[in-house]
């Protein structure tokens, strides 16, 4: 009886206190703020080619109007909770307005710009424009969605910004060392647990269908027409190859949820990534995004790996202490 | 190496600064969200429990927009066929024009035409059950799919100045590696098939 007192005791304890550790230590802002950088570019990009159609799906006459974008969003008797203010807008004067004034946003988070503002607005703006226009979304929103929601939980703007560049520098005309911060760490623990779930559900819903199963799921891409950019038709005359391409991607996705936590197989699944996005960055068409999904998986990256990379520094960076590497 | 690992955690509880109470808080946050966001891949295709859950969490997953329809299952179960729409204008002065979308002559650089190419995708996906009654050519039309084909065309209708337009939605199949070793195009007459989505007039203000 004592045994089982026991192991519940060290079981309950060592769960809240590997909860703790996991959300609660500080963390140095580098990685937060170099996915900042990307995922704000990413966002101005995905906005600035909607000014190349915006009337076309945000104007009085777009291809989306309120009554079929409400029937997909909430049943008939049901209250729709996806709000955008796009639908209160009807002038082009007005639209044009708010989609420069998001692009500025987007923009400023970029730089690192008073971050903490312009994340919220930039996450904000996002939301808006993905609920405005449902039937001419992809996976692309979805990693948006996700990343600029988690840039407002952190303070993004602590590394690789001007906000960083703007503080005051001390008598010696050095800057303080960035600070660490619990809720940096618990942005970028949010970032690496939803792609953890992405790509787990991505494999469990590939593994559903035969051809996943198969191994001939990959030809389905490259024999499809309308997402071609690069002819990779050739392979029909190596079946096994595509074999192994197609269940490699299977399992590296149903498995990185649980090899990119150690210390050893990290390097090995997120340098499993780089073919994977980019493979269906260029063959696909789909170069936004294979890259907003790296730009995901920045943040298994420590900041002291971050900031030795691009600031040629030691690890270490952070100030006061603080999750530096894994 | 066990010493090292209990040293290097016991540093890590030590850095520890929010209070209890704020950690109590943020705890229970964190658990509403994690949970949160399992809803949207266990409710596709649907299930029990994620029902249950799309019930309690619709509200916060559609305001803060988690997708709650699509569950992440990218190229999956299999990838299937491409659906495009084609339609037929005829302006005021009886003229006639013809187009489809997506077109990558038109729609550049790639992000749009993607924009274009999910919106022939999404009303192929929001077809209704099979009715048995008809052919695969003539089955009845979902009623969102219905609103989004309507929705199309009064885009169309207005940005071309026309009177008539009809829609197809076109499927364009996936050729076998055999086909391809045998010389024949991906854009070969036999891989595709159309259905007609309707012939809707401008609406009158």
């Amino acid at each position: 009886m004592s045994l089982v007192r026991d192991y519940l005791r060290d079981l309950g304890r060592g769960v809240v206190g590997g909860w703790n550790r996991f959300w609660f230590t500080p963390a140095d802002p580098a990685t937060l703020g170099l996915i900042r950088i990307f995922a704000g570019a990413m966002l101005f990009y995905t906005h600035l080619v909607w000014s190349l159609a915006l009337s076309d799906f945000f104007g009085a006459e777009s291809w989306v109007n309120a009554q079929a974008a409400n029937l997909v969003s909430a049943p008939p008797d049901q209250v729709n909770y996806a709000w955008s203010y796009f639908w209160w807008v009807d002038s082009p004067a007005a639209l044009w307005t708010m989609h420069l004034a998001g692009l500025a946003v987007f923009a400023l988070l970029t730089l690192g710009l008073f971050s903490r503002v312009t994340s919220v607005l930039a996450f904000l703006i996002t939301v808006s424009y993905v609920n405005r226009v449902p039937g001419a979304l992809f996976g692309l929103d979805q990693i948006n969605g996700m990343l600029a929601m988690y840039l407002t939980v952190g303070d993004c703007g602590g590394a690789f910004s001007l906000d960083r560049w703007r503080t005051r520098r001390g008598a010696d005309g050095v800057r303080s060392p960035a600070r660490a911060s619990t809720s940096t760490n618990l942005a970028v623990r949010l970032i690496q647990v939803h792609m953890c779930v992405i790509y787990f559900f991505a494999a469990m819903g590939k593994l559903r269908g035969e051809s996943w199963w198969q191994g001939d799921a990959l030809w389905g891409s490259f024999a499809n027409l309308e997402y071609q950019s690069f002819d990779m038709t050739w392979m029909a005359a190596w079946p096994l190859m595509m074999a192994l391409l197609t269940q490699v991607t299977v399992y590296w996705e149903l498995f990185f949820c649980v090899l990119v936590w150690p210390r050893l197989t990290r390097p090995l699944m997120l340098t499993l990534a780089v073919p994977v996005h980019l493979g269906i960055a260029l063959c696909m068409g789909m170069i936004t995004f294979g890259l907003v999904m790296l730009i995901g998986c920045l943040s298994f990256v420590s900041p002291a790996l971050v900031r030795r990379v691009i600031g040629g520094r030691r690890a270490g960076g952070a100030g006061q202490g603080g999750r530096s590497d894994e | 190496m066990s010493d090292r690992k209990s040293t290097e955690r016991r540093h890590a509880s030590s850095l520890i600064v929010w209070s209890r109470g704020a950690r109590w808080l943020a705890s229970v946050l964190l658990i509403w969200h994690l949970v949160g966001m399992l809803v949207g891949p266990i409710s596709t295709p649907p299930s029990i429990l994620g029902s249950f859950l799309q019930g309690v969490y619709r509200p916060y997953l559609q305001a803060i927009y988690l997708y709650l329809d699509h569950g992440y299952k990218f190229f999956g179960p299999d990838p299937g066929p491409s659906h495009l729409v084609r339609y037929e204008l005829v302006t005021a002065d009886g003229q006639r024009q013809v187009g489809v979308f997506p077109d990558r002559r038109e729609h550049w650089p790639r992000l749009l035409y993607h924009r274009h190419f999910m919106l022939s995708e999404f009303v192929q996906s929001l077809s209704g059950d099979w009715d048995p009654r008809f052919d695969e050519e003539h089955q009845p039309l979902s009623l969102p799919q219905r609103a989004y084909a309507r929705s199309y065309a009064n885009h169309l209708l207005a940005k071309h100045h026309a009177q008539r337009v009809t829609l197809y939605l076109v499927e364009h199949r996936i050729p076998l590696p055999e086909h391809v070793l045998r010389g024949v195009p991906l854009d070969d007459a036999q891989f595709y098939a159309s259905r007609k989505l309707g012939t809707y007039e401008r609406e009158r203000p």
